[in-house]
């Protein structure tokens, strides 16, 4: 028994860290636009309906990272090396069942769903099936690393294609991502199959999906870690390696909001990487994978209010608009390009 | 090749390096010390990383303050924390590196392939590098560093982690190009190989040089040396130790 509360307490340990990893989320622009929506519907006197769908989404997305076996964070090797016995690991099972963040948490929402059998049964079916996907997708990756879909990213070509194939695989290694790809498709079904769609809703809706993808901006070099010493050996000028990241960047916003509206959410992407340029360079915050990013709140808040602003004046005077973001986009590169090989 | 005049390094109160000044002709040179004697500090000054507060560094005739960028097409560099990406694969990280120091397409497959090959590396070529061992991360990074032919060769530990056979290839490549007239400046611990294949040896300590071999006629054994001028080995033995009967 001494030996299993060990490893119990060890993995308690681990699984609260890794939790904690998951508060990014409070330093998001896309948890900022919820909270302000929900401030802006109580102080009108409103139910805060209109953030539901947006926190909804904020909570399912986070279901996927909180579904990992609590177990898969001991070392394979060093779980059957420790001398256990097969009752123990048994135990060990079970009890590691009740570490899973998404075990707590379906708990009292089935309670209050015990009157309601349809509803509990979605909830246990959406529970188990993100349970099913991750440890399924983990058991697969390990055995067969092949069947990693990020392998068939292609690269792109010319000098820099290797390197924009890295920053393209790493943003879609962040939830946020996934966020933007779901309001991005939600949107274009709304497009596409609505009988007559509200033109100016693709206004809103093709920024918001550039919201969601502005903290990144923010922190273009967290998931870089040990790797960031190698751009700094690349014979490379500043601008470059910027530049490297800004393509990426801007390729995926482009597929998201080509179907609803390309010219505001282009200029909300271009003004979030303008803004946040200063803490991408100087902060540098470290990023995890499969959890939303975390910026500054301060340069958050600036690229929503910039970004929503450019964004209304793109759509209601013309793509000159956009052509001038263009330009001081191009002059903020510049500089930051001299401040890379300056500085940094 | 490598000039290194008056460098001095310091982190708020620690001086990492004090005054150190030497010259490294073609060859392979290694610089030895313990852990915090100011090794990797020296290397990534010498590699740009990091700026000096006083001295002054050049690099094949060239500044390393005003003309980096020259300096890093010359040269080849395995950092001490490898400068490796998690998201791209051994194959990617090397079809990366290629077209940025100027190959084209074909070169860079014809050259990796072959880098491939020789460090043991072909089997796992579609790996990520958060699923490599660190052996496999620290042939991805030598592979790196010698792609593009560098004039200048910087290697932090390049025979860590490596298997003997490999260890083995490696040396004989480092020997093979210091022939062709690269210069290898290589920080390590393996005294055995350093001792083997390092036609000048620097010792520092404190962040001083203490010991070149360049001033020195004896024909001690480096170990020895090391001993004698860096630590004495900690002998007092582990009274907790003792293995039980079963």
């Amino acid at each position: 028994m001494v030996a299993l509360a060990a490893v119990l307490k060890a993995l308690t340990q681990a699984v609260k860290r890794d939790l904690a990893t998951l508060r990014s989320i409070g330093l998001n622009n896309f948890f900022f636009f919820g909270v302000l929506l929900v401030y802006s519907s109580l102080a009108g006197g409103r139910r805060p309906l209109a953030a539901i769908p947006f926190l909804v989404l904020i909570g399912l997305v986070m279901l996927l990272p909180m579904s990992s076996d609590p177990l898969g964070k001991i070392p394979a090797s060093r779980f059957s090396l420790w001398p256990l016995t097969g009752r123990q690991r048994l135990l060990l099972r079970i009890a590691s069942l009740g570490l899973n963040p998404v075990f707590w948490l379906a708990l009292p929402l089935l309670a209050l769903l015990v009157r309601e059998p349809v509803s509990a049964f979605l909830l246990l079916a959406t529970i188990a099936g993100s349970q099913c996907i991750s440890s399924v997708s983990a058991r697969s990756l390990r055995l067969s690393p092949r069947m990693n879909p990020l392998l068939y990213l292609p690269s792109l070509p010319g000098r820099f294609g290797g390197m924009v194939r890295h920053n393209l695989r790493q943003i879609v290694s962040v939830l946020d991502f996934y966020v933007a790809l779901v309001l991005s498709v939600g949107a274009s079904a709304y497009r596409w199959l609505s009988p007559q769609p509200e033109p100016r809703a693709f206004l809103a809706l093709s920024m918001v999906v550039a919201l969601s993808l502005s903290t990144y901006t923010q922190c273009f070099f967290g998931l870089d870690s040990g790797g960031f010493s190698r751009y700094r050996l690349m014979p490379l000028r500043g601008w470059q390696i910027l530049l490297t990241k800004d393509t990426a960047y801007f390729l995926v916003l482009l597929v998201l909001v080509l179907p609803i509206g390309p010219g505001p959410g282009l200029t909300f992407g271009l003004v979030s990487v303008v803004l946040g340029r200063y803490p991408a360079l100087a902060v540098r915050t470290r990023q995890y994978r499969w959890r939303f990013t975390s910026g500054d709140g301060r340069f958050g808040i600036s690229q929503m209010i910039a970004g929503a602003a450019l964004g209304v004046a793109e759509y209601e005077f013309g793509a000159w608009v956009l052509a001038a973001v263009v330009c001081v986009y191009v002059a903020a590169l510049y500089i930051a390009g001299r401040y890379w090989d300056e500085a940094i | 090749m490598i000039h290194c005049r008056n460098v001095t390094k310091k982190f708020r109160d620690f001086t990492a390096l004090d005054d150190v000044s030497f010259e490294v002709p073609a060859g392979i040179s290694a610089l030895i010390g313990p852990n915090g004697a100011g090794k990797s500090t020296l290397l990534k000054i010498l590699t740009g990383l990091i700026s000096p507060d006083t001295g002054e560094v050049r690099i094949g005739g060239l500044d390393i303050s005003s003309q980096s960028i020259e300096i890093r097409r010359i040269i080849g560099v395995v950092p001490e924390d490898l400068g490796l990406f998690d998201s791209l694969t051994i194959r990617e990280h090397l079809e990366m590196t290629g077209p940025i120091y100027g190959l084209t397409k074909p070169q860079t497959r014809e050259r990796m392939n072959d880098l491939l090959l020789m460090l043991g590396l072909d089997h796992a070529r579609d790996t990520f590098l958060n699923q490599c061992s660190y052996g496999m991360r620290k042939k991805t990074a030598l592979a790196m560093a010698i792609l593009h032919a560098p004039r200048v060769l910087f290697l932090d530990e390049p025979f860590e982690g490596l298997d003997p056979v490999v260890s083995k290839t490696v040396q004989n490549l480092l020997l093979d190009a210091a022939k062709q007239g690269a210069t290898i400046f290589l920080v390590s611990h393996t005294l055995s190989i350093v001792e083997q294949i390092a036609k000048e040896i620097m010792l520092i300590r404190g962040g001083r040089i203490v010991w070149t071999s360049s001033q020195d006629d004896g024909r001690r054994p480096l170990e020895d040396l090391y001993f004698e001028l860096v630590e004495s080995q900690h002998l007092e033995p582990l009274r907790w130790l003792h293995l039980r009967q079963s």
